[in-house]
């Protein structure tokens, strides 16, 4: 069963992680807001569902789309100025997060909210334990977005620009891609993935305002664990990370949860920087 | 001119106590402590460029080391503070020691998880820490007196300023600068950027550390706040609008800021939002921040 | 014999970019180094000042030895170097710049007046003194390498590893440039190890030259003797077919 909980985050915790290494392959640039991202998704979701009245799957899909928008238009304004300076555009990412929690909370209130759920009851998994559908159906609809995404990034010709840029700037320039739109369309993705994983997510954890900084952590640790840069990383990291937090939570104790999260992404940066599967630079 | 510039700061020091009302005189002690904590975030992250998360944290050992101590060893809770400096010096040590190959991005991102680890710990460790309830804890006069908590306070910052001024303007200084600004080219010029990155942790967590213990036997309760985020933010914020990488600049910031908050307050709590937006303005259009634009504008330093 | 290095191989992941490299270096020699482009130059400079350690292979200042050390040391046993994309300290003064160089290094204990006058006399020596007190992210991309030559030469060097110096510089900078490493040899009498693609210069400044190719010293002798190898011919021609 917790095996079972592990899995889903895991997959959940993979596209959110891709969201993060996408734009620090790209841009060298760690998003801090990534978890204000998937919390405002989550809200938009649950607004537009219930205050709109609007279809889940639809609000879902419309929710993703405007943090998308909302990611173009900040790395336009405020992360393009910064290039080349990790340390400023690490302070901006920082102010923004604190920016939009503080916001958050504003504008939605403290308390958890938790847009409709798609589907309803639980289903006997290989006669062994009764698991939610709803959990289920995210599990699939994660990796469905995760399959998507990895063709989008091997096959497309815009994946390939952007993998391109990631490692070779200069070079990609000189073969004609604009990195700079390629930046700005990158971080806007990287957004949408966090806003993906959120509104995956929101149906089954409630989102609130405090929970923005877990869930940019919890990114954080899967990428370096997994490896920057490396999708497969992601992914691998994801579920690993899924898995030993909620075995660790069952077994050891519910309290020091997020730690375990922690002592991997020290552990994991003091003797293997690069990860599983990133590039030893 | 210098003699007129200099009363005034040496009256702006004195006058509070005798001026000031109980409120006020207390966000002056307020202000002093952000001070002492911008400041010395401002040796890590303004002068060698390793941008820590850890800084709050560091605050918050300072000041639950003292606390624990005075509150169950009975020692006097001036020694817990030397204790508590000395605690957060030891850690500061061992994050920086950690984090030695690491650049940039590595760097925060462990800061922050031993950060958010120590918070943790303490919350969780109730019945040492009285987690999020707080520790209560004696207070460092016998008899409480605001004035004399001030000049406690104004003492120690200026002391630890003034240490600060003495390394940046040495050798030391000028190897912490290098470092700064090119890593690389410092170590084939013959910096030690080792030591010099040991050292910047090691004296500014102490700094936190000594500061984090003197605020919390001045509020007489210890809570888990001291070393969140949000605290790390507010000490950032401050750094950064201020100016950082010059001398002034954290201290004009934290003043202001701190001033600033408690007039919003009136208001309600938007204070974290209003300042989180003035900082991303000036990180993104001035980064030196007030100090920095009013050096250019021709006042003295 | 200077500055030895012997057998020096390097890889990354896959890609092999030393491959039994050896050389020697005298006292007050400018010897130039060049080859195709990845032919492992830099690699050889940043094994030699100790950036990375090499795969195998030792490197030995005045017979001792200095593999594997760490920059900083290196820098103090008296190798120097510059950087292909110039790295001054952009937010410090020229003479800071300077005097960071005497930190680390012996030249810098002693009075605080002393050591002024000293930097401000590596300052005169590149052409920079009234520059003193500008910031270095001021300077034009000429006067950014004088800086970063002086701050090397504040660390003073025995050897002095120059990156592709002359790049981005016009005719008449690049005759300055010249006359400037010339002074360094013979007022200074340190010996010089030279990345450089301008062969112009290289014929003119150098007494020896060492050619590279994809990792593997290829050629050895004086300008004009290197020129006409067959070896080197190819190994240049070949790359341009490509």
């Amino acid at each position: 069963m917790y095996l079972t909980n592990g899995l889903v985050m895991g997959v959940i915790n993979a596209i959110s992680a891709i969201g993060v290494s996408l734009i620090v392959g790209i841009m060298r640039v760690v998003n801090f807001a990534h978890g204000e991202l998937y919390i405002f998704a989550g809200y938009f979701s649950y607004q537009l569902s219930t205050v709109l009245g609007l279809p889940p799957m639809l609000s879902m899909v419309l929710a993703v789309i405007i943090v998308f928008l909302a990611g173009l238009v900040v790395e336009r304004t405020l992360i393009r100025p910064t290039y080349g300076d990790e340390m400023y555009s690490l302070i901006i990412t920082f102010m923004l997060s604190i920016i939009l929690q503080n916001a958050a909370l504003l504008i939605f209130g403290p308390y958890p909210t938790k847009p409709p759920a798609l589907v309803s009851g639980a289903t006997n998994l290989l006669g062994l334990f009764h698991y939610g559908n709803q959990r289920l159906l995210s599990f699939f609809l994660a990796l469905a977005v995760l399959g998507l995404v990895m063709y989008l990034i091997r096959s497309t010709w815009f994946g390939k620009s952007m993998r391109a840029v990631s490692q070779d700037r200069g070079m990609a320039a000189m073969v004609g891609v604009d990195h700079l739109r390629v930046n700005m369309i990158s971080f806007g993705l990287g957004s949408a993935l966090a806003a993906t994983a959120g509104v995956i997510i929101a149906p089954i954890f409630p989102v609130t305002p405090t929970g923005s900084a877990a869930v940019s952590l919890t990114a954080f640790v899967v990428v370096v664990l997994g490896g920057m840069g490396s999708l497969k990383g992601c992914v691998v990291g994801g579920l690993i990370l899924g898995i030993i937090e909620n075995l660790g939570a069952a077994y050891i104790s519910t309290d020091y949860r997020q730690v375990f999260g922690f002592l991997i992404l020290i552990g994991v940066l003091v003797m293997r920087p690069w990860g599983l599967f990133g590039q030893r630079t | 001119m210098r003699l007129v510039g200099l009363a005034l700061i040496i009256g702006g020091a004195v006058l509070p106590p005798f001026v000031l009302n109980q409120y006020w005189l207390h966000v002056a002690i307020i202000s002093l402590f952000y001070v002492m904590m911008a400041s010395s975030w401002n040796l890590i992250a303004g002068y060698t460029g390793q941008v820590s998360f850890a800084h709050a944290a560091f605050a918050g050992v300072g000041a639950y080391a003292s606390g624990m101590l005075a509150l169950y060893a009975g020692v006097h809770p001036a020694v817990g503070v030397m204790a508590g400096t000395l605690l957060a010096g030891i850690l500061g040590a061992a994050l920086g020691g950690l984090c030695i190959r690491m650049g940039g991005i590595y760097l925060s991102l462990t800061t922050l998880g031993f950060s958010e680890i120590l918070r943790i710990i303490i919350t969780n460790e109730e019945q040492w820490t009285r987690g999020t309830m707080g520790l209560q804890v004696p207070g460092l006069f016998t008899h409480y007196s605001k004035t004399s908590y001030y000049f406690l306070f104004l003492g120690v910052a200026l002391a630890l300023l003034l240490l600060m001024r003495w390394i940046l303007n040495s050798d030391m200084g000028l190897a912490f600068r290098a470092v700064l600004n090119d890593e690389l080219a410092a170590a084939t010029s013959g910096i030690h950027t080792v030591r010099v990155r040991l050292l910047a942790f090691t004296v500014s967590s102490a700094m936190a550390g000594m500061a984090g213990a003197l605020y919390g036997h001045y509020l007489m309760l210890i809570t888990p706040d001291i070393p969140s985020l949000g605290q790390m933010f507010l000490v950032l914020a401050m750094a950064v609008i201020g100016g950082m990488g010059s001398f002034a600049g954290p201290i004009v910031g934290a003043f202001v800021l701190e001033v600033l908050s408690e007039y919003i307050r009136i208001y309600g709590e938007y204070h974290v939002l209003l300042f989180g937006l003035v900082a991303l303005v000036i990180a993104r259009f001035a980064p030196e921040g007030i100090a920095g634009v009013a050096s250019r504008s021709g006042w003295k330093r | 014999m200077l500055l030895e290095g012997l057998e020096l191989a390097k890889s990354f992941g896959g890609l092999t970019a030393l491959r039994g490299v050896s050389f020697q270096l005298s006292p007050r020699e400018v010897v130039g180094l060049i080859g195709p482009n990845g032919s492992g130059k830099t690699t050889l400079f940043n094994l030699i000042s100790g950036v990375f350690p090499p795969d195998a292979g030792k490197v030995f200042l005045e017979r001792e030895e200095i593999t594997g050390l760490k920059p900083y040391q290196i820098c103090r046993k008296g190798i120097g170097r510059t950087f292909q994309i110039v790295r001054p300290f952009l937010k410090m003064t020229c003479l800071e710049n300077v005097l960071v160089g005497m930190v680390g290094t012996s030249g810098g204990n002693g009075p605080r007046q002393a050591r002024q006058e000293q930097a401000m006399a590596e300052l005169k020596f590149v052409g920079l003194s009234q520059w003193a007190n500008r910031m270095a992210g001021d300077l034009t991309l000429i006067q950014k390498k004088q800086l970063e030559m002086a701050r090397a030469l504040a660390t003073r060097p025995k050897v002095l590893l120059l990156d592709e110096v002359l790049a981005g510089l016009n005719p008449s900078e690049v005759l300055q440039a010249l006359e400037l490493i010339e002074e360094v040899r013979t007022r200074r009498g340190i010996t010089v190890f030279w990345v450089e693609h301008v062969m112009g210069a290289i014929m003119k400044a150098c007494d020896r030259v060492i050619v590279l190719d994809q990792g593997q010293k290829i050629s050895e002798g004086s300008p004009e003797e290197v020129v006409s190898d067959p070896a080197v011919i190819r190994a240049y021609l070949g790359e341009s077919d490509a």
